[in-house]
């Protein structure tokens, strides 16, 4: 078939950069637009040297496109076609050499570590407080004074005083928080604060006070108690 | 005669298409991260805040807390978020901040807040942070019943201080139940320890804070020191100077590709008649 390899090759190519673009996000994340772009680059020199294997299938391959780029014998839609592709390629490098070279005004890229890695000596701590019902309403009392006006009486991140902040205050009720970390890592960013955080935290950013100040280190661990039972989470264990 | 309009609809067809594609996208509204202080030709607004220019410059509007995070703190405030634009001539920049607050009274104020030099500082007064070496803050404050700004500096709560050389002018208006601050001050300054440099193009950080000054039933300020409405750090910018070097880029690019695609053509047509 006259042109079939230059069809095939182009319908591979699509294919695969479908594939990558809608049907592999459904199972794993998003791939960079970089890595895309190197796969599909990738596939196009597969083709290309598949396709200039032999004399004959060079023809086969390049023949459409310079007969298509020549323009002789074309009418119609073909040459409609070539005119569009002959004004557009230009203006897309344009774009390109725009787009790379133009001046950005958006504000820099903040990436900011939300779990940062604690000081060595808040690692593998454990709760001291019995886990009792008593306990873990004096911590949810507790939390209710300190805690909720930005964690939220939902202990969902919504409290009255926390628009203003950026970042927002955690949301406890998320599976991505609480219940990812230790009650020993609870302890360390309750009692330092926002201002206890390493440098890949941001600390100058978080509003969460340095309640080492204020409250005792058993009101502390009472307050992690009932953060998780309210939240309705678990910590994180070595188990 | 078809041969030209097959050629004219091609031509139609790819700057149509192209120019699509150039065009950003429209009616995506975009949350402020950043005050744009547009760059004018004429004379600044700078103790005008009511002046028909603020028309001009971008509106950015941003969500203010209480001061929750130092132990003097307040759980209720009256301000819940400020707008914010800015201007700047290339020799002084001002900053316009505009709020709600039912009623005028003498102790109504407001702040803005820079760092300075190139530690970061944290957002309540530059306070120390346990692993990180912070630097102070700039403070350019306004209160009514001073009628003047203040130009202070801050690292850490208590530490609040006005500067020897005052920098910032300002002036606020009260009408239907809005205040209008405006403060003005030089690019740059010669003392770059203590005062913020902006520095046109770049982004520096910037933060809000707004005292109600109404009395309570006992005669106390509802709203004073610590307790007051703050924001977290966000963004400021004055804009450069436009640059078209890229439109210069992207006109070469466009003859080369234009010439590349010429040479091909040409070298096509010759070896399909040889």
């Amino acid at each position: 078939m006259k042109g079939g390899l230059l069809l095939k090759g182009a319908i591979l190519t699509v294919g695969i950069y479908l594939f990558l673009k809608l049907a592999l996000p459904l199972f794993t994340a998003p791939l960079p637009a970089s890595l895309t772009f190197l796969y599909v680059a990738l596939t196009v020199t597969g083709i290309v040297i598949f396709a200039t294997l032999s004399g004959q299938s060079t023809e086969a391959f390049w023949g459409p496109i310079a007969r298509f780029l020549s323009g002789d014998g074309q009418a119609g839609a073909m040459r409609t076609a070539r005119l569009l592709v002959l004004v557009l390629f230009p203006l897309l490098v344009g774009w390109q050499a725009y787009s790379s070279t133009a001046p950005s005004d958006q504000p820099p890229a903040e990436n900011r570590t939300i779990h940062p890695a604690p000081p060595g000596e808040f690692v593998g701590l454990s709760n001291p407080i019995p886990n009792t019902p008593e306990n873990v309403m004096a911590g949810k009392g507790l939390y209710a004074a300190f805690c909720s006006p930005c964690h939220g009486g939902n202990f969902d991140g919504k409290g009255l005083a926390s628009r203003g902040f950026n970042p927002p205050p955690a949301n406890f009720s998320d599976p991505t928080t609480i219940a990812m970390l230790q009650e020993s890592y609870l302890f360390w960013r309750i009692k330092k604060g926002g201002v206890g955080l390493s440098i890949e935290g941001m600390p100058w950013k978080s509003a969460m006070p340095r309640w080492e100040v204020e409250l005792k280190d058993e009101q502390i661990w009472k307050i992690i108690m009932g953060e998780y039972d309210g939240a309705h989470q678990k910590p994180r264990t070595w188990e | 005669m078809k041969r030209v309009h097959s050629w004219l609809v091609g031509m139609i067809g790819g700057v149509v298409l192209s120019v699509g594609m150039l065009v950003p996208g429209t009616g995506q509204a975009q949350e402020s991260v950043s005050v744009r202080a547009a760059l004018v030709t004429g004379s600044l607004p700078m103790e005008d805040p009511t002046a028909a220019a603020w028309s001009s410059a971008p509106l950015s509007e941003f969500p203010l807390s209480p001061q929750v995070h130092w132990p003097t703190r307040i759980l209720e405030v009256t301000a819940q978020s400020v707008k914010v634009r800015g201007l700047h001539d290339g020799q002084q920049v001002s900053v316009l901040l505009e709020w709600a607050d039912p009623s005028e009274d003498p102790d109504d104020a407001a702040a803005l807040e820079f760092m300075v030099g190139d530690k970061k500082a944290h957002f309540a007064h530059g306070q120390p942070m346990g692993q990180v070496e912070g630097g102070p803050v700039n403070i350019w404050f306004w209160k009514n019943k001073d009628t003047k700004v203040l130009d202070m500096n801050a690292k850490g709560f208590g530490t609040l201080k006005a500067q020897d050389q005052q920098d910032v002018k300002g002036k606020g208006v009260y009408q239907n139940g809005t205040w209008k601050v405006v403060f003005t001050r030089s690019l740059s300054t010669p003392d770059a320890e203590n005062d913020t440099q902006i520095k046109p193009g770049d982004f520096i950080n910037i933060a809000f804070a707004i005292w109600d000054g109404k009395r309570d039933a006992a005669g106390d300020l509802k709203e004073k020191g610590s307790q007051k409405a703050v924001s977290s750090w966000w963004y400021f910018r004055a804009e450069p100077p436009p640059d078209y070097s890229s439109y210069l880029y992207a006109a070469l690019a466009v003859g080369l590709a234009a010439g590349f695609q010429f040479v091909v053509i040409r070298k096509l047509r010759k070896g399909a008649s040889t």
